[in-house]
C-alpha cells in the first residue's frame, strides 16, 4: 500500500478524523473501541446494496420499546467498519440472531453477558473476503471482525443495552461481539453447516447463536477417532456450564479432526448421536457440584445419594449439538463452545446485493 | 459545508426521560385491600412473595385474592394478566428482580400496573438498581420508586426468605400506601 501524499489538498486529514471518532465517544456510542464516523454518503452505499427499504424494522425488542431497522444496522455496520458490501451479511446474522429465544428475551441484559456466534457459509465467504482458515475466531480480519462488531453495536445503540446500565453482564466473556467463523467448506469433509440450518447447497447464508464461552479440546495424541470424541465429551460434560435439565454445546472441529472422524466413516449426524450418548455425569458427580436435583428443568443441590450410580444425558438432539469445521489444517485443536439457551437451527440466506 | 455525523440510536433528545406515566392513587391503608402477587418465576421468588402477602394479611388486615406466575420473566407482564389481575385486585406486588432482564422487567410491569390504576410495588436486588433505575426512564417513569431486598435472593433458605420478606414490608406498605392523604 502506499502512503498517502501528505501534500496534497484531497489527502486524509486526521486531525479531523480524531475529531470525529471523539465526537463520537462523547456521545456514548462506541464498545470503547474507535468507530468510523458515519456519514449520509457512506451509509447509503450500505443501502443500495440491499433491496429492503431503510424504514423495515429489522428486530424489536419489546421490553425496552426500541427496534432496529435497516437504516439504523447500515449507520451500525459502517460505525463498526464494515464495508458497504458486507450489509448483506450483517442483516443476515442479526436476523438469525433474533431468531434465537435468547436474544428476543433477555439475552441482551442477561448477567451472563452472552456473545453471538455468527457462522457464514457459501460463496460470499470467497466473494468478500472472509478468513475461512487458521484463526477462525479471530482476530485479523476486517470482515469477520467487523460483521460482529455491527451486531454488537446494533444491540447497543439500537436497542440502547449499555454495559452497567440495561446490560449488567457480570463477568462477561472474551469474544463477545468479535466471533463470526467462515467455515472452512473446502477442508471440511462434510456439507456446509447452513445445510443443517435448511439451506441447500450452495447458498450463502449465516446462521448464529448466543456462547456462554469457549474451550479448547487440544488432540493431537491419538489417531484412535473414539478417543478423540471422549476428550470432546469431557469438555461438553463440565459441571460449571450445566445449570438446567439438559444443556447445549456446539463443537467447532478443526479439519484435522473433522477429517479423522470423517475417516472413520462418520458422517456429522453420527457424531452428534456419539455425543448425545456419550455426555452426561453421574448422579455423584452432580451432587459433588451442589446440581443434581431436578425442580422442573431448574437443578438445585439435593441431599439424597439414591441417584448417585445414574448417569444422565445432557444432550436432548443433534440440534443441541451443532457442529461446524473451522479454521486451518495444521493441528489437532477443536473449541466446545457454549451455547446459551438453544440454536434455532436456521439459516438464513444472504441476499443478492442488487445494484 | 462537511457532512453531518449520523446518529446510530434512532432516538431523539424528545425523547428523551420526561414523567409521562401516570401513578395510580393510593389507598391510606391496606386494611381490607385486595392484593395480588406476580412471580416472576425467579428462584425463592415465589416463596418471598408468598410471604410478603401472608405478613400483609397478619399485619395489616389485606387479603390475598391472586397469585399469577409470569412465564417469561425478562419480557413485560401480558396484556391480559394485566387486566386479569387489575380486574381483581386493589394492590399488586411484583419480583423478585434478581436478574438483568427481570429486574428491569419487575419495574417495568409496575409502572404498568400504576397506568391501569393500580398502585404497585416492585421487589428488587439491590445489585440491580442501575438497570431498574434505567428502565423506569424508558418507560416514562424517571425516578419511579420500588423495594430492594440485599443481594443475593436465589440462595437463601426458607427461614432467610421469610426473613427477609418480614425485612422489606414496611417498605412495600410505604410503596402502596399514601397515609398523609
Amino acid at each position: 500500500m502506499t502512503p498517502f501524499d501528505t501534500t496534497r489538498a484531497d489527502a486524509p486529514d486526521p486531525d479531523a478524523a480524531q475529531a470525529a471518532i471523539e465526537y463520537c465517544y462523547d456521545r456514548d456510542w462506541s464498545d470503547g473501541l474507535p468507530l468510523v464516523p458515519a456519514s449520509q454518503p457512506l451509509v447509503d452505499r450500505f443501502l443500495a446494496t440491499t433491496a429492503r427499504n431503510p424504514d423495515e424494522v429489522v428486530g424489536e425488542l419489546e421490553q425496552v420499546g426500541r427496534n432496529c431497522t435497516v437504516y439504523l444496522a447500515a449507520v451500525n455496520a459502517a460505525m463498526a467498519g464494515c464495508r458497504p458490501e458486507y450489509f448483506p451479511v450483517v442483516l443476515a446474522a442479526f436476523e438469525a440472531l433474533m431468531r434465537e429465544r435468547a436474544a428476543r428475551g433477555g439475552g441482551w441484559q442477561s448477567t451472563s453477558g452472552p456473545a453471538p456466534m455468527i457462522v457464514v457459509n457459501g460463496p460470499v465467504r470467497r466473494e468478500l473476503g472472509f478468513n475461512t482458515a487458521g484463526g477462525a475466531f479471530g482476530p485479523g480480519f476486517r470482515p469477520n471482525a467487523t460483521v460482529a462488531r455491527a451486531i454488537g453495536l446494533i444491540v447497543r445503540n439500537a436497542f440502547g443495552i449499555r454495559p452497567h446500565v440495561l446490560e449488567q453482564a457480570t463477568q462477561g466473556l472474551p469474544g463477545r461481539w468479535s466471533i463470526c467463523l467462515a467455515e472452512n467448506e473446502e477442508e471440511s469433509p462434510w456439507p456446509p453447516f447452513a445445510e443443517d440450518g435448511g439451506q441447500p447447497a450452495g447458498t450463502s447464508a449465516v446462521s448464529a447463536t448466543l456462547l456462554r464461552t469457549c474451550e479448547f479440546v487440544d488432540n493431537r495424541h491419538t489417531a484412535d477417532p473414539d478417543q478423540v470424541l471422549w476428550d470432546i465429551a469431557d469438555t461438553i460434560s463440565r459441571t460449571g456450564s450445566l445449570i438446567f435439565k439438559e444443556t447445549s454445546a456446539g463443537v467447532v472441529l478443526c479439519p484435522e479432526h473433522a477429517q479423522m472422524l470423517a475417516g472413520a466413516g462418520l458422517e456429522k449426524k453420527a457424531v452428534q448421536e456419539w455425543l448425545i450418548e456419550h455426555c452426561g455425569r453421574t448422579g455423584a458427580d452432580l451432587r459433588r457440584a451442589g446440581k443434581n436435583g431436578l425442580r422442573g428443568i431448574a437443578r438445585f443441590a439435593d441431599p439424597d445419594t439414591a441417584a448417585d450410580e445414574q448417569f444422565s444425558r445432557i444432550l436432548p438432539s443433534p440440534r443441541h449439538v451443532p457442529i461446524v469445521v473451522a479454521g486451518a489444517r495444521n493441528a489437532a485443536i477443536s473449541m466446545v463452545v457454549r451455547i446459551f439457551g438453544e440454536w434455532s437451527g436456521t439459516a438464513i440466506p444472504v441476499a443478492e446485493v442488487t445494484r | 459545508m462537511p457532512n453531518q455525523i449520523l446518529d446510530p440510536t434512532g432516538t431523539t433528545a424528545a425523547q428523551a426521560a420526561t414523567a409521562t406515566a401516570p401513578r395510580a392513587p393510593r389507598p391510606k391503608t391496606l386494611t381490607g385491600a385486595t392484593v395480588g402477587l406476580l412471580v416472576n418465576t425467579k428462584q425463592n421468588a415465589a416463596p418471598f412473595l408468598d410471604e410478603v402477602g401472608r405478613l400483609l394479611a397478619e399485619r395489616y388486615g389485606a387479603t390475598v385474592t391472586m397469585a399469577r406466575t409470569k412465564v417469561n420473566f425478562a419480557a413485560p407482564a401480558p396484556e391480559d394478566l394485566v387486566k386479569e389481575m387489575t380486574t381483581n385486585c386493589d394492590v399488586i406486588i411484583t419480583g423478585i428482580g434478581d436478574c438483568g432482564s427481570c429486574s428491569a422487567s419487575a419495574v417495568a410491569d409496575g409502572i404498568a400496573f400504576e397506568a391501569a390504576g393500580l398502585p404497585a410495588a416492585a421487589i428488587c436486588s439491590d445489585a440491580f438498581r442501575v438497570t431498574a433505575d434505567a428502565m423506569a426512564e424508558l418507560q416514562g417513569a424517571p425516578g419511579y420508586k420500588y423495594a430492594t431486598t440485599p443481594h443475593p435472593v436465589a440462595v437463601l433458605t426458607p427461614d432467610q426468605v421469610r426473613a427477609r420478606a418480614a425485612q422489606v414490608l414496611d417498605d412495600v406498605v410505604a410503596l402502596l400506601t399514601d397515609s398523609a392523604a
